[in-house]
């Protein structure tokens, strides 16, 4: 509990507002470059990684229930505890000291895509007939056409983008964390989990 | 308060005066049956009786339809044309060259398109008749802790800014001539020069927020003063009860019809 309430800094509580306002102006802007890729997580991924799994997990769920209430992604909100979970992760991994080494960044990335993707195919194919109204479709459409269920076709979609997305935001956020400076860097409760002591 | 974030419309009516958590309960009770309903056609059902009077009630009506078909469209077309079509196996209705319109598949796509409307549209339901604000306010005032309210409020003045912000990076780099159509190769590179300027430029600011409010008190212990006022009608406290035991009616029916 107490280590809970020293993640949760004020500089925590003041991030995570600016956490989830980037992940929702990289995830609209990457959109205009068309590429098949996300990025709407790199906000949650840099908090959970700065300041520990449950401050992640709350910028994950955030972002999605806002992005669902303010109509501008209404479609993300059932998404939210897959969003918690990255977070989660990202924290997880951060504590185990994962976020040292690049190669070692890469593949928390790649195991969190595979959660995510496990996660969110039993909702998209319960909530939203196993499709994802994107371009994206075209893989469950093939997926569908060479004879697999509703379900495993929508974790096949998943599988073949998640990781690869996951692993991109991760090495971004790790680029980033490189990027600030030790100073301020230094101020987060979990910081000597990016930076050697 | 910023607007951009927020899809609230304002308007007299009686569900705008309900208090913020008697709609919350509302819009939890349309996601219940959304979620929990069976198809085909039980979804549809309640979708006409429930949410579209209510949405009637707030005057919003028009706006919920065209908000909320604008969103469930792109599913419902994908989920035609690919349950429907390349459902394995199953009874085919009539051929289209190869591909054949299947009874299953097409149920399959009723049943989610149904599903997709429900949710989506509890979602906007709330959004549309609820001031964030007045929810803010509600919520710290029935002990949600103040931070978290804190993250809610800043978030819906940040995003919109930042959003800004970020269709500014957008045209700076192109200005100085990066490439952000062409081949794949070339718009991923353009990735790190509209992300990284975001990021970075947007976390300078964090530690000096950080310090202005905690100067105004923000770790103060002890009750806050809210500047709104928000009513609540002396039957509402009833009301959520029994919108709570309607929504484990709701889910109950759900579970002995499926």
């Amino acid at each position: 509990m107490d280590r809970i309430k020293k993640d949760f800094s004020t500089l925590t509580l003041v991030m995570i507002p600016v956490a989830i306002a980037i992940n929702i102006a990289v995830g609209q802007s990457i959109y205009t470059l068309k590429i098949p890729l996300y990025l709407d997580s790199i906000g949650t991924v840099l908090v959970g990684v700065l300041a520990g799994p449950w401050a992640g997990a709350v910028t994950g769920l955030l972002t999605n229930l806002f992005w669902g209430l303010s109509g501008l992604n209404v479609q993300s909100a059932p998404f939210a505890t897959v969003a918690a979970v990255i977070g989660a992760l990202a924290g997880l991994f951060s504590d185990a000291g994962w976020l040292r080494a690049w190669w070692k960044v890469i593949l928390a990335g790649l195991i969190t895509g595979l959660v995510a993707a496990a996660l969110s195919a039993p909702i998209s194919a319960y909530v939203y007939g196993g499709v994802t109204g994107a371009g994206t479709d075209v893989g469950v459409a093939i997926f569908r056409g060479m004879g697999l269920n509703v379900l495993p076709a929508s974790f096949a979609q998943g599988v073949s983008s998640d990781p690869l997305d996951k692993a991109t935001t991760f090495l971004i956020v790790w680029l980033i964390v490189q990027a600030l400076p030790l100073r301020f860097v230094m101020r987060f409760p979990r910081a000597n989990n990016v930076k050697a002591a | 308060m910023s607007e951009a974030l927020s899809i609230y419309v304002a308007r007299e009516s009686w569900v705008h005066r309900l208090y913020p958590l008697t709609k919350l309960t509302l819009a939890g009770f349309m996601l219940m049956g959304g979620l929990a309903l069976p198809g085909p056609w039980a979804l549809y059902i309640f979708w006409a009786l429930v949410t579209l009077p209510l949405a009637f009630l707030g005057h919003i009506l028009n706006r919920l339809v065209l908000a909320t078909l604008r969103v469930a469209f792109p599913f419902a077309l994908s989920v035609f044309l690919i349950q429907g079509f390349l459902w394995p196996g199953g009874t085919p209705l009539f051929a289209v060259g190869p591909l054949s319109l299947k009874q299953e598949g097409l149920a399959f796509a009723i049943a989610s398109t149904g599903r997709i409307l429900m949710v989506v549209s509890s979602f906007l339901w709330f959004s549309l008749t609820t001031r964030p604000d007045h929810l803010m306010g509600t919520l710290s005032q029935r002990g949600f802790p103040t931070g978290l309210s804190y993250m809610i409020v800043a978030t819906l003045q940040i995003a919109p800014r930042f959003q800004a912000r970020a269709s500014a990076i957008l045209d700076a780099q192109r200005s100085r001539g990066l490439e952000t159509e062409g081949s794949l190769r070339r718009r991923l590179k353009a990735l790190l020069p509209l992300v990284v300027p975001l990021v970075l430029s947007s976390l300078i600011d964090v530690e000096e927020r950080a310090l202005a409010i905690e100067t105004r008190g923000f770790n103060r212990p002890g009750e806050k003063t809210s500047l709104i006022a928000i009513p609540e009608a002396p039957w509402e406290p009833a009301a959520r009860i029994g919108i709570l035991i309607c929504a484990v009616l709701v889910v109950g029916l759900g579970l002995w019809l499926g």
